[in-house]
């Protein structure tokens, strides 16, 4: 070994196996150790953690949708019921509207006919007046009328029940001419 | 040891202690390597960020390649083929660095193809029973014993020299490609800066380091899993 020769520029040979393949052998297997410690072990780890998360995330959700599923029977079923039901309440509402309006016409007409009844009453009593006024009115004019022709002043009480019969037949057989 | 040559230099440490640069570059490499993954790993989030990305798709990658080359049910090797995969990609790429590779000092792959042999054996013995695995050297026959050791033995030194050959005459030819175009530069253009030393070698570096390099270590990872599980079917 020349000693001139600076320890950085002596070289070993090419091919010549020494007590560094031991130093190797350490280094790799130093190497393996840490590398499964900090990288190897805990990635594949987490890795496996956030699969079996999501699987149990995308059963969960399948759960659901089962669920889901399941329930879609018995809300359409309440929908129709609902559907049925509103139906069946505005049927009853139109029914009872008829039915009211029925009634309502009913009544009315019931209430038109005794209005008119009772007109025709009233009706008939003033014609009943009437003809009751005017007759006493012309047995009134009759007296007056014979009493002026007779020169004599008829008895207006002795004779009006003779006058009044009088004027009952020919009225009666006047008003139904 | 001298000074000529392409063997690794001699560096001196405290205490009088000498390693060759292949243990100190690898030192580098592996404090590199551990401040990486101990920078993405410390925090990792269910929604995960750049950083966890890229980690889990190495990781991935890796229990992947395991788990197809070796079958699910040693994935429990993932991590070891993990830590060479990395190990040999960032020690053949160190070259790119200006770096000596750690991979082109034969103690670095004889040490990897040790590591190798070793887990095909125990493994084996462990998976097969021993009665089955001495039985293993002399089948088809008894005769063929002999060429059944051999080849045993020749498995570490055909993946060490394999690796160790690749990558030690990538560097010596870029040695000799720095040399002969600094020597161009001083003889052509009477310069003392090597220029045409630029920009003419990367070309080389794609080649040697990048593309075997890289293949290398693929090649001598695929090699440990395929003879592992062999040894243990």
């Amino acid at each position: 070994m020349n000693v001139y020769v600076l320890a950085s520029e002596l070289r070993m040979g090419l091919v010549a196996i020494d007590w560094m393949l031991a130093v190797q052998i350490a280094n790799t297997l130093i190497l393996f150790l840490v590398l499964r410690k900090i990288l190897f072990k805990p990635v594949t780890a987490f890795m496996e953690k956030r699969e079996n998360e999501v699987k149990s995330q995308f059963d969960a959700a399948a759960l659901k949708k089962k669920e889901a599923d399941q329930l879609i029977p018995e809300y359409s079923h309440k929908i129709r019921n609902a559907e049925d039901e509103g139906k069946e309440i505005v049927r009853s509402a139109v029914q009872r509207a008829d039915k009211r309006t029925a009634e309502i016409l009913k009544e009315a007409e019931h209430k038109a006919t005794e209005i008119k009844e009772s007109t025709q009453k009233e009706i008939e009593q003033e014609k009943v007046k009437a003809i009751n006024t005017l007759k006493n009115d012309i047995a009134d004019m009759a007296i007056l009328a014979a009493s002026k022709v007779i020169h004599k002043d008829i008895d207006g009480d002795q004779h009006k029940v003779l006058i009044d019969q009088f004027i009952q037949e020919v009225g009666d057989t006047a008003w139904h001419n | 040891m001298g000074t000529e040559g392409f063997g690794p230099r001699i560096v001196e440490l405290p205490f009088g202690l000498q390693v060759t640069e292949t243990v100190t570059v690898t030192w580098w490499i592996m404090a590199g390597i551990i401040l990486l993954a101990w920078l993405a790993t410390r925090n990792l989030q269910m929604v995960p960020g750049k950083r966890q990305i890229v980690v889990e798709t190495i990781v991935k990658m890796i229990n992947n390649l395991t788990k197809q080359t070796m079958g699910e049910k040693n994935i429990k090797f993932a991590p070891y083929i993990g830590t060479l995969m990395i190990f040999l990609a960032v020690a053949n790429l160190a070259g790119l660095l200006g770096l000596r590779p750690p991979t082109a000092d034969i103690n670095t792959t004889l040490a990897l193809a040790l590591i190798t042999f070793f887990m095909i054996h125990s493994f084996g013995i462990r998976t097969k029973g021993i009665g089955k695995y001495v039985k293993g050297f002399f089948e088809p026959f008894f005769l063929l014993f002999p060429i059944n050791m051999l080849g045993e033995l020749a498995t570490p030194i055909s993946l060490s020299f394999r690796l160790f050959g690749n990558i030690v005459g990538g560097l010596i030819i870029m040695s000799l490609l720095y040399g002969a175009l600094g020597g161009f530069s001083s003889a052509l253009l009477s310069l003392n800066i090597p220029v045409l030393a630029v920009g003419v070698p990367a070309v080389f570096h794609i080649y040697f380091d990048l593309f075997s390099g890289l293949l290398q270590s693929f090649i001598f990872t695929m090699l440990t899993m395929v003879y592992v599980s062999m040894a243990m079917d």
